[in-house]
Formats: structure tokens, sequence, C-alpha cells
């Protein structure tokens, strides 16, 4: 696989949107590439943050907080 | 800041991790929590959850699920916080990418995917819901980030925005995608490569010149 090739898969893979036997090929590519590969798919995250970022922002319950605050100092608790 | 509506906090465009002056960063919060140091989490929460909810609710359509969702994705966030690496990218995409797939599990395990599907295959016959929509003067002008990244989106074919769409909102694999839309597997591909290619790079322009 070119790093071409590469980088489009790696798109694909942060919008989860890879199919399984791409996948495979993916990873072989992912190792070979070593270090370059890693730092060009933390680059493509940009993506998925960017599909999240384009939505307005959703209000949540005011008790989401109060019930995951009480739920981690529990955990500490304990 | 990207907060919920109505938060004084602003940030620079496709940065949602600059805070304000004096504030923490998302990485020195993910260490925080790293560190279980619950106000580190609550900041965090604070900034990020109208982004996550609006994200969830994307996927499952469900108010009350959502929130449900929400609070256990945080407290996965919690949970995980020591896999976060940053070496392997920012702690907004690690969130989106657990928040994403908690979500579409979620939607799986409650078998509403099925009455889903059967709805977004009404809406993709009768006419697909817009992703984004025109902007009004008025919203360009202000600058928001979100207004940004839609135009970067809105440049794209309505075919090419609508395979990312079920992709990454709905799970779909590539095969899905071309039985759901009655389309040939091998354009889905092209579709989906161009358009998270013009993307990318539309996004790269973006902060290039701000």
């Amino acid at each position: 696989m070119s790093f071409e090739e590469f980088q489009n898969r790696a798109r694909l893979f942060v919008v989860g949107a890879l199919d399984a036997d791409e996948m495979a090929e993916f990873e072989e590519a992912r190792r070979e590439f070593g270090e370059k590969a890693e730092a060009f798919i933390a680059e493509c995250y940009s993506l998925s943050e960017a599909f999240a970022l384009s939505l307005k922002p959703a209000k949540a319950s005011d008790q989401i907080k109060t019930r995951l605050m009480e739920m981690v100092k529990n955990r500490q608790t304990r | 800041m990207q907060g919920n509506e109505g938060e004084s906090e602003k940030s620079h465009p496709l940065q949602p991790a600059v805070p304000r002056p004096g504030s923490p960063t998302d990485l020195e919060l993910m260490q925080g929590i790293q560190r279980e140091d619950p106000e580190a989490l609550s900041q965090l929460y604070d900034r990020y959850n109208g982004i996550l909810k609006a994200l969830i609710l994307r996927v499952i359509h469900n108010e009350a699920e959502a929130d449900d969702l929400l609070q256990e994705i945080f407290m996965e966030i919690w949970n995980q916080a020591k896999n976060f690496s940053a070496a392997k990218g920012k702690p907004l995409g690690w969130m989106v990418t657990l928040a994403r797939r908690r979500a579409i599990d979620g939607l799986r395990k409650k078998q509403a995917y099925l009455r889903a599907e059967e709805r977004l295959q009404q809406e993709t016959e009768q006419q697909p819901e817009a992703w984004v929509h025109n902007s009004t003067e008025e919203e360009i002008l202000d600058g928001d980030r979100r207004i940004l990244i839609q135009r970067v989106i809105g440049m794209l074919p309505p075919p090419q925005q609508q395979a990312i769409e079920l992709a990454f909102f709905r799970g779909m694999s590539q095969r899905e995608i071309a039985a759901n839309t009655n389309t040939p597997l091998g354009t889905v591909k092209t579709r989906l490569e161009l358009g998270l290619k013009k993307i990318y790079d539309g996004l790269k322009e973006l902060r290039d010149e701000l």
C-alpha cells in the first residue's frame, strides 16, 4: 500500500468506516509505516472533532453532573 | 468556548482546547483526571458536555437516553483516562471517538437500531435530512467555529455528505451504506474517500488561515 493510499484509509479509520477486510490491510500498513503512520492518524482525529463541533451543543440535564460527581466520589472512597 | 449556549468563554476557531487565559488546557485536565482529580473531570464536563450530548443525540435521537449515556461516557472518561496518550491525538478527539462508539453501541443494544434504520431508510428515500444548513449572513459574520466547520462540510456534494453522515453518526460500514442508499459499493468508497479528504484539507486550510 502506498502512503497516499494509507492516508485515505486512515481518514476512513478515524470515522469508523473501514470494512473488516480493509482493516487488516490497514493495520499491516500502519505497522509498516510506523511513526509516520501514527502521526498521520493523530492528525486525522481532527475530522471526528470537526464532525462533533459542527453540531449545535445540546443542554444536558442538570442532574447528570451531580450524579457523575457522586459516582466518582463513591469510587474514590471505596 | 464551545460549551452550552451563552457561555462567555470564546476560543480560537478549530482549536476547541484553547480555554480562557489562566484556565487549564484540555491536556492539563486529562492529566488531572489521570491523577484522579475530580475537579479536573468537573471542568472537562463543563467544557464539553454540550458537544458530546449533541453527538450522542445525533446518533440515538432520544433525550433521556442521551443524558444517561452522557453520564456513562464521562464515567468512562474517568475510568479510561490512563489509556489516553497525547502522542496519539488531542483529548477532544479521544473523547469524541469514545462517545461515538458508546452511542452507536447503545443504539444497537437497545434494539432501536432497526427502528432508526427504517426511519433513516424513509428519510433517505424521501429527502435526506441536511447535516448542515445554509448559514444566515448574521451567523457567518459572527465567525463562530461551528459555522466555519459547517461551511467546510457544506461545500461537499450532498451524496458525499450523506455517506460521511451515515458512517460517522450511524456507524454504518461501507457495505451497509451501499445497501441503504442503493448505491454501488465502489461509489460509496469513492464518496467517502473524496469527501473526507476535502474536509481534512479544508480544515487544514482554515487552521493555516486563522
